[in-house]
């Protein structure tokens, strides 16, 4: 669902802190008909110009939080992502992108379910890697989206 | 009395993704256009801040209803026992979501909620002395793969990796009725159980997708011919590892519904309401102005309610526009103009 709409096409950008890029960022809806409980959202599988970035470099920005990691996200019970919000997919990278156009490559993965199923008791032990489907909310591919990165102020 | 037209708002999610119609605009589509009265909702779609309601939010809702003469009539509910993460949920606290959700449809003025299929009746049988008191009925919603009887022929595969579907779920709810003479539970039969075909949005979708689009045709061509066991079996066997899921498969691969109309019979003094679902509105041959979906059986069923009185809502629910999302807006279907052509046929077979 929303496969060339879950990424807003103007957000891609740097990131910088204290003068230094740290990496870069993009807006982000959830992919699916429905919000969901926060800590459904298990990270993404995210790939930009060939270049893999696991789950451990990314976090996430929702609820006018600052940006948290996926472990912490997992722990916020009670909070949650309403389908109308737009949230922000952090990705550290040491001097983040250059200038131009990237090809980003992205699944998402939300936990969410009908109900009770077989997978959830592994889940809760070994969630899923996003990536392989498995875990993949409402798009079971995986989507890709030609961004051209905002120039900086 | 007649059986009664509604919307689940589900229908125009890709509006309200886009931000182009809030439930508000909805409400007046429904009422201006559609000349109906019933709303659905997805409660995490519509409420904002949900699981916990504002005093806004409710006064706001209570105001757009009267506005335009509307009535609340199913809440859709959800069930999500991996909330916790370092737990899968058990049935007491799986029944507490649900009494939550009761309380929040209740004050919005809702008559009845939609529970899902994979809700364990035990977990429906918790949460009923909150449904009796605020006087909410739960219904449990018949979902393909789902039968309605228990000795229908098997439509899909159900090996691993499918839903853990159980047969004699419409029996058991029956059953909790009768035995505790509830009225506040009952059933929420959903029209995709009378689909028989794949739809061939689903199609085009997976044939822009697949690596090996011959996999794809190899599914449709032999859905008729094998059990879906064997069908996906031997898909597997030629196609590995690029396959489909399971479930993806069974989207593709029905062959015949998975209820006979005649069925209906026995549930309908069990009906909550009803789940209009529909993939693609297309005109019929021959008869400009009249709409159909090819993939699913709505006149049968339709004689069968009238038959025996059904006099509740259906909802539309429109479900095609997920498989048009993966190219340029240009291809976005229009969801406004297939619910009005959905009701266009809702309301000729309806008839006087």
């Amino acid at each position: 669902m929303f496969d060339q709409y879950m990424v807003r096409k103007d957000s891609l950008e740097n990131v910088t802190e204290g003068g230094r890029t740290t990496g870069f960022r993009m807006g982000v809806r959830i992919a699916d008909y429905r919000g969901c409980f926060l800590p459904l959202h298990n990270g993404y599988y995210l790939e930009v110009d060939g270049v893999f970035y696991p789950r451990e470099q990314q976090k996430f920005a929702i609820n006018g939080k600052a940006p948290r990691s996926f472990a912490e996200i997992s722990k916020a019970v009670w909070e949650h992502w309403d389908f109308d919000a737009e949230g922000m997919l952090y990705v550290e990278k040491e001097g983040g992108l250059a200038p131009g156009e990237h090809v980003v490559r992205i699944q998402q993965s939300v936990l969410a379910s009908y109900g009770y199923m077989p997978m959830q008791e592994e889940w809760v032990k070994n969630p899923p890697v996003p990536g392989g489907g498995a875990g993949s909310g409402k798009t079971h591919v995986v989507c890709e989206y030609h961004l051209m990165l905002k120039e900086e102020n | 009395m007649a059986i009664k037209r509604g919307v689940s708002l589900y229908s125009y999610q890709q509006e309200q993704f886009f931000g182009r119609m809030t439930w508000k605009d909805m409400f007046r589509e429904v009422k201006e256009d559609l000349h109906c009265d019933g709303i659905e909702i997805i409660d995490e779609a519509t409420i904002h801040g949900y699981p916990f309601l504002s005093e806004q939010f409710v006064f706001d809702w209570h105001n757009e209803l009267a506005r335009y003469g509307l009535k609340a009539v199913t809440m859709d509910v959800y069930l999500d026992p991996m909330q916790f993460r370092d737990h899968v949920m058990n049935h007491d606290e799986a029944a507490e979501r649900l009494k939550n959700d009761i309380v929040i449809a209740s004050r919005l003025g809702f008559s009845n909620v939609r529970c899902l299929c994979l809700v364990p009746i035990d977990v429906i049988e918790k949460a009923l002395p909150t449904a009796e008191k605020y006087n909410v009925r739960i219904g449990k919603e018949i979902h393909m793969p789902f039968p309605i009887n228990a000795g229908h022929r098997r439509t899909s595969y159900d090996g691993p990796g499918s839903i853990p579907v159980n047969v004699n779920m419409c029996t058991e709810i029956m059953e909790l009725a009768d035995r505790t003479g509830s009225k506040h539970v009952g059933l929420v039969p959903d029209m995709g159980i009378f689909q028989d075909r794949p739809s061939q949005v689903r199609i085009d979708y997976e044939l822009r997708h697949a690596k090996n689009p011959e996999s794809i045709y190899f599914i449709i061509d032999n859905r008729t011919k094998m059990d879906p066991n064997e069908l996906y079996a031997k898909y597997r066997e030629r196609y590995a590892p690029d396959i489909l899921d399971p479930m993806t498969l069974n989207s593709l691969a029905m062959t015949d519904s998975c209820a006979d109309p005649e069925e209906l019979r026995e549930v309908v003094p069990y009906i909550v309401s009803i789940h209009g679902k529909f993939y693609n509105m297309t005109e019929i041959e021959g008869e400009p102005g009249h709409y159909e979906d090819k993939a699913i059986d709505y006149r049968r069923p339709f004689e069968v309610l009238k038959e025996e009185g059904y006099e509740g809502y259906i909802d539309s629910e429109f479900e095609g526009q997920r498989d048009q999302q993966d190219r340029g807006e240009e291809y976005l279907v229009d969801e406004v103009e297939q619910v009005r052509r959905h009701h266009e046929m809702m309301t000729r077979l309806i008839g006087k």
